[in-house]
């Protein structure tokens, strides 16, 4: 292979992991704004707890796994309270949507500033767990195990996720509830408890995605606003509530970002944005969606 | 009207003898509040009146203030109120250029797609050093006086005058801006806000209404971002562009009241003072805004302009069940 071909593979691969990791986070943020109608403004600082989570786990026990099991968990217990005793009151509040994004952004806030008096402002880094902490050759290209294990961890929790929502009786609840909720809750289902569990669920995920992106990305407090904007852009792609969606605009910007780095770096923090805009102008419930 | 008039005339009297009495200090507090209280208002006009939530209006903002910049930097012997024209109708302009996409959505992709533009801005005007000065921003550039040929050429870098051009002009664009809300036009923003599906049927404009809305509420923000580079003397992406600078008005309009004319006002003169008893910590600055914005939405949705009438509905309950106890006993 010719190191030019070799170099166009090791940025596409790359652009593959930043983008399955970019959809673990706008999964969650998509399946919570498709069921409630909430666009949860602090989803990435969620995402971003549980990378320091992931920090301070893994100093007291050394052990990656056990990390990867504790900090997501941790912080869908975090987002469960913030459904239960905030989000419920603001939904009540009559001033609708608005309600619900300035909650969230005052959410986002405080968990930044939290952060940085608990963790401090430096940068911390993570290693990688042993096992995977090695390259692999791919027909020649050296390549970092632990990004594939990020594309292996996603499509896991993508499988499970589709299994749950299109195989069980919970999953029918939950997609029926995305489409009525008022006539879901008509039909005797418990629907303010789905809502727990959904935004809960949606949590966790942005917590995988955390733990998972903490040996890639520095662990610093503006992980939340890269992560979040990107995360946002990919919701409002790929259309609001849809899984599908989400997927193919977090595949096409994690290589849009990969590439336009290599090509136009000064550009490229520019090109999700008009690429944003580029969607909206012809279809404003974006590519796979049908609400606004 | 007439107790009205009254009240109107008083808080005028006790403006202008304001900066005779306080000092220097007090002064550009003022200042600074006749900038926040115009740019909150403006982006009022959208959240309140259109009922559209913008995370991006530091956009106007930033284009007002900048333009102010590069026109007093670059043309020299423009008269200042003309330069702080054409900043504001700098930003009328880009929000004339965004109003093709931005009349296409509504509720949270309105929300996103503000926030996307004003990032995007901030993104370029970092970027782009030869225009803007990146980082370090444009300074020192030399403030033309105030001038009105053969009656009076003030000197607007004296505390006493820039008070004067600052509340003068922010006085006038919110006094322009509550006579649109009186308008025809100004209804159909309204109805807009209440049922925009009706209103279309009803045979209103509703894209052009909407452009003119963008229109308006750039040119007011422009205007106040165009007095603060005036006033500041320096303009840079940190100060006129950040998120925190869309986040500035939106916590005032909260904290105000939302649904309110002057709500947003008030809401900028408590903020002012808040900020001004805490401003020994500046690193705690966000960690309060973000309290501030959970505190209102969960305790006060009215924000302080409903505080009044809300205390006076307890009392009157209080007084009702005493009542009621004292004809049951």
């Amino acid at each position: 292979m010719s190191p030019e071909l070799q170099m166009y593979l090791a940025q596409g691969i790359h652009g593959l992991a930043y983008g399955m990791l970019l959809f673990l986070v706008a999964s969650g943020l998509t399946l919570i704004f498709g069921m409630m109608g909430i666009l949860n403004i602090a989803h990435a600082s969620f995402f971003m707890l549980s990378a320091y989570l992931c920090v301070t786990v893994l100093n007291a026990t050394g052990s990656y796994w056990l990390s990867l099991f504790l900090a997501p968990l941790g912080v869908a217990l975090l987002g469960v309270l913030v459904e239960r005793f905030m989000l419920r009151r603001a939904q009540a509040s009559g001033l609708g949507h608005i309600a619900e994004l300035l909650l969230t952004l005052g959410i986002a806030l405080v968990m930044a500033e939290a952060i940085k008096l608990t963790w401090g402002t430096e940068g911390l880094q993570v290693m990688a767990p042993r096992s995977l902490a090695g390259l692999v050759n791919i027909g020649g290209l050296e390549y970092p195990i632990y990004r594939l294990f990020i594309i292996g961890l996603s499509l896991v929790v993508l499988a499970v996720l589709s299994l749950v929502l299109y195989r069980t009786r919970l999953g029918t609840i939950v997609r029926a509830a995305v489409s009525d909720p008022d006539m879901v809750s008509v039909l005797g289902v418990n629907t303010r408890r789905v809502f727990m569990l959904v935004f809960g669920l949606g949590t966790w995920m942005a917590g995988v995605a955390g733990v998972a992106a903490a040996p890639i990305l520095t662990v610093f407090p503006g992980l939340a606003d890269q992560m979040g904007m990107d995360a946002f852009v990919v919701v409002v792609v790929g259309g609001f509530g849809s899984l599908f969606g989400a997927l193919v605009a977090a595949l096409f910007l994690g290589e849009l970002n990969a590439y336009g780095i290599q090509f136009i770096p000064k550009l490229s923090p520019v090109l999700m944005f008009a690429f944003m805009a580029l969607v909206l102008a012809f279809k404003p419930t974006g590519l796979f969606g049908d609400r606004e | 009207m007439k107790r009205h008039l009254l009240w109107l005339m008083a808080a005028l009297a006790v403006l202008i003898v304001f900066p005779f009495i306080f000092g220097p200090l007090q002064t550009n507090l003022m200042v600074r509040f006749a900038i926040e209280a115009l740019f909150a208002v403006s982006l009022n006009l959208l959240l309140s009146f259109t009922g559209l939530l913008s995370f991006g209006h530091a956009l106007y903002f930033g284009v007002g203030a900048y333009g102010a910049a590069l026109i007093l930097t670059h043309l020299e012997g423009i008269p200042l109120v003309l330069a702080v024209l054409l900043s504001g109708l700098a930003a009328a302009l880009v929000g004339l250029l965004l109003s093709p996409l931005l009349v296409r959505v509504r509720a949270t992709a309105f929300t996103m797609l503000t926030l996307a533009f004003g990032q995007l801005l901030y993104v370029l005007c970092s970027k782009f050093r030869e225009v803007t000065g990146g980082e370090d921003g444009i300074m020192g550039w030399t403030t033309p006086p105030l001038r009105l040929p053969g009656v009076f050429s003030l000197d607007v870098t004296q505390p006493l005058y820039i008070y004067f051009f600052a509340l003068g002009l922010s006085g006038l664009g919110i006094l322009a801006m509550w006579y649109f809300t009186k308008t025809p036009m100004g209804s159909v923003m309204i109805s807009i806000r209440d049922n925009q599906k009706r209103v279309d049927y009803l045979g209103y404009q509703v894209v052009l209404t909407k452009a003119v809305i963008f229109c308006l509420s750039g040119f007011f923000a422009g205007l106040a971002g165009a007095i603060y580079a005036v006033f500041n003397n320096l303009v840079s992406v940190g100060g006129v562009l950040h998120i925190m600078v869309s986040f500035q008005p939106l916590m005032a309009i909260l904290v105000g009241g939302i649904g309110t004319f002057f709500g947003p006002i008030l809401g900028s003169g408590l903020l002012l003072m808040l900020e001004e008893a805490t401003q020994a910590y500046p690193e705690l600055a966000q960690m309060i805004s973000g309290l501030i914005f959970i505190a209102v939405v969960l305790f006060l949705p009215g924000g302080a302009i409903s505080f009044g009438a809300r205390l006076r509905g307890w009392w009157q309950k209080r007084a009702y069940l005493r009542k009621a106890r004292e004809i049951a006993a």
